[in-house]
């Protein structure tokens, strides 16, 4: 191998490698640096290795740490349930129409996410004929409301990541091929079957990269709480954001951040440990 | 088997990372530098100059009006200064934390002039973010300044500050179904769970449940300020209160979500509800006034003192006014407006209609308490 070709790698890897560097490295750097910092914003803030940041801000907030895993876990799966029979339906029922649903899936990100949450907010107004028609079907009490409880929060992250978890369903399923359900049906096994033995584990990879894509952002979402939910719905985002906005406790915020940062890589580490690496990189060998 | 491989070289990539950022972190520790801390040994006093080039002003939205000829169209005419008025202070707390670590290098951000609330002033001015101004720079400010509003408590003989417009922190109450609220204690009457709101802003809804609890928000203690807290804290838990707002509780009064909220007097334009009323609570309000000041760093200052001296002229302030609906701190503009707006008194209020009210003010020790309400809004 010629010089140049051994360098051809490291040239290809270069702007992706400096891109996690300036935009990765190097802020995860400072976030590290500020949350071992102490003092005040009169005092001004001092590096003195203030390990203790961590634990203080794990402190008084771990009801909203478990609300932010409830929240996030509970619209993923919704997100799962109604994304996964979407996917499926686009991608083999559809025939012609493919694209034209394809484009109502995505069309909503045309607006942006906060006029989305915003509009939510006029839908299930306690007055708003959505809301009535809860009370009559007896989903909500008769003096009821859906704003400002974990529910609205629930249907909000359900809702504004939804796209992210049937994109990747959808480019996994309209790859899939069909000759294997088909053989799976000649050696006499049922719909039922075929699906459960062929479909679904060869559309693992998708599933787990649109869970991931759900949770994550949904988990440290903090715009549908503070919109929808009201003075008990708090998230971890909302947390962070006070601390940073308005206690201005900057260590803390930076040390909440990395500790949240830290689960959510312990979970997913150990999610994908459990649906196997294999499913998460598309090799169908190890996935199955 | 790649895998397996490549999975070991990523762990000695990372260990790598991980080595090197511990050892930067080493390099700083060393260094010992500070962050924050503010720069108050260095007040300086605005230097003016002529009024010409170009001005940047942050301001709240709605304060301005609108059209092609409006207060800032009519000063750009007058003195061809170029204008960039931006409306990019929403909430003090959020404007402070964008623009703190560029006021610590001591810049503005390209900004002559914002502005912001009393406390959020002071708390600029004592990290020396602010630069301090010669009345002699001012001669109609200080002419046709309300004399109100010349010697408040956060800045005695307005060094650092001077009035954009004035505003009250009280009750709204949607008549139709509330007509009995008159008290921010009936806030906490069951018979409204769930159908009422609160401003997140510590110093206007904890000094309000303080004054109707007859305790007087500028002789409060700290645990004054605790116990209003906790008692805060407990109707949130309980359903009590619906949300903790910014302005949005405007929203929820038009969308008929609440039937009460504190909310601020001026805010009328807003709230489309035909029955929501701006009430003076019986126990008084909170009043506060939205300032205009000068940042460390601010380029053209000789523009600022022209727009500032331009906005206290009562004919310029008068239209303004009436879009506005806050109290304005013009002398003289009451006469100017039309007659409907000039006999109303939260834009014109007497000694007497505000006689009970108090400045707007922060806790004697911020940190815990503000340390507590934000456990109380983040709940």
């Amino acid at each position: 191998m010629s010089l140049r070709q051994r360098l051809v790698p490291y040239g290809l890897l270069g702007p992706g490698l400096l891109w996690l560097i300036v935009f990765f490295v190097v802020p995860m750097y400072f976030m590290g640096e500020l949350a071992l910092r102490s003092g005040s914003l009169t005092t001004g803030y001092t590096f003195d290795w203030a390990w203790s940041n961590f634990p203080d801000s794990l402190a008084g907030h771990t009801e909203q740490i478990g609300r932010s895993f409830f929240y996030a876990g509970t619209a993923t799966l919704l997100a799962l349930l109604i994304g996964y029979p979407l996917a499926y339906a686009i991608a083999f029922r559809a025939g012609r129409f493919k694209l034209l649903l394809l484009f109502a899936v995505i069309a909503p990100f045309f607006t942006t996410y906060l006029i989305r949450t915003i509009a939510w907010k006029t839908i299930l107004s306690d007055s708003s004929p959505i809301v009535s028609v809860l009370q009559t079907l007896a989903l909500v009490p008769p003096d009821g409301r859906v704003l400002a409880t974990s529910g609205a929060v629930i249907a909000g992250l359900t809702y504004n990541f939804l796209p992210f978890m049937i994109l990747p369903l959808y480019a996994n399923l309209e790859r899939l091929d069909l000759r294997l359900v088909e053989a799976a049906k000649d050696l006499y096994s049922s719909s039922r079957q075929a699906f459960l033995r062929v479909t679904l584990p060869l559309t693992m990879p998708g599933i787990v990269a649109g869970v991931l894509l759900t949770f994550i952002p949904a988990f440290g979402d903090y715009i549908n709480a503070q919109l929808l939910g009201g003075t008990q719905q708090s998230m971890v985002g909302n947390v962070i954001q006070s601390l940073y906005l308005n206690q201005r406790d900057y260590p803390e915020a930076a040390a909440l951040s990395f500790l949240m940062m830290a689960l959510i890589l312990a979970v997913v580490s150990v999610y994908i440990r459990f649906a196997g690496t294999g499913a998460f990189m598309g090799d169908e060998e190890e996935a199955t | 088997m790649r895998g397996r491989a490549s999975s070991r070289d990523g762990v000695f990539a990372l260990a790598v990372v991980v080595a090197a950022i511990v050892a930067a972190l080493g390099l700083v520790a060393c260094g010992g530098d500070t962050v924050g801390g503010g720069n108050s040994d260095e007040v300086t006093t605005a230097e003016g100059g002529p009024v010409e080039g170009k001005l940047t002003i942050s301001n709240w939205p709605g304060y301005m009006d609108p059209g092609p000829d409006n207060t800032v169209a009519k000063f750009e005419d007058k003195t061809g200064v170029q204008v960039d008025y931006i409306e990019d202070v929403n909430e003090n707390e959020a404007f402070f934390g964008k623009l703190q670590p560029q006021l610590e290098q001591g810049e503005s951000g390209g900004r002559s002039i914002f502005v912001v609330t009393d406390w959020m002033a002071k708390q600029m001015y004592d990290l020396g973010y602010l630069q301090e101004i010669d009345h002699a720079d001012l001669p109609t400010v200080f002419a046709n300044m309300r004399p109100q509003l010349e010697d408040p408590a956060f800045d005695p003989g307005r060094k650092f500050s001077v009035p954009w417009v004035s505003g009250m922190g009280g009750l709204w109450v949607d008549t139709a179904k509330a007509p009995e609220i008159r008290s921010v204690n009936d806030l906490f009457d069951p018979k409204y769970k769930g159908k009422v709101t609160m401003l997140g802003e510590l110093r206007e809804t904890v000094p309000l449940v303080m004054l109707a609890e007859g305790i007087d928000p500028v002789e409060a203690t700290n645990e004054d300020w605790l116990n209003a807290v906790d008692r805060i804290g407990k109707a949130a838990e309980s359903g009590q209160i619906r949300r903790f707002t910014g302005n949005d509780y405007t929203e929820d009064l038009t969308a008929g979500n609440i039937v009460a909220a504190i909310g601020w007097s001026g805010d009328a334009s807003i709230v489309e509800n035909p029955n929501a009323e701006w009430r003076m609570p019986a126990e008084g309000c909170s009043l506060w006034s939205d300032n205009m000041v000068i940042p460390v760093g601010a380029p053209n200052v000789g523009a600022a003192f022209g727009w500032m001296d331009f906005i206290y002229e009562p004919q310029v302030n008068a239209p303004l006014a009436e879009y506005i609906t806050y109290i304005p701190p013009v002398e003289g503009v009451q006469d100017l407006v039309k007659p409907e707006l000039a006999k109303d008194p939260l834009v014109f209020p007497s000694p007497q209609f505000t006689a009970k009210c108090t400045d707007q003010d922060s806790p004697p020790d911020i940190e815990p308490v503000n340390e507590a309400w934000q456990e109380v809004i983040t709940g």
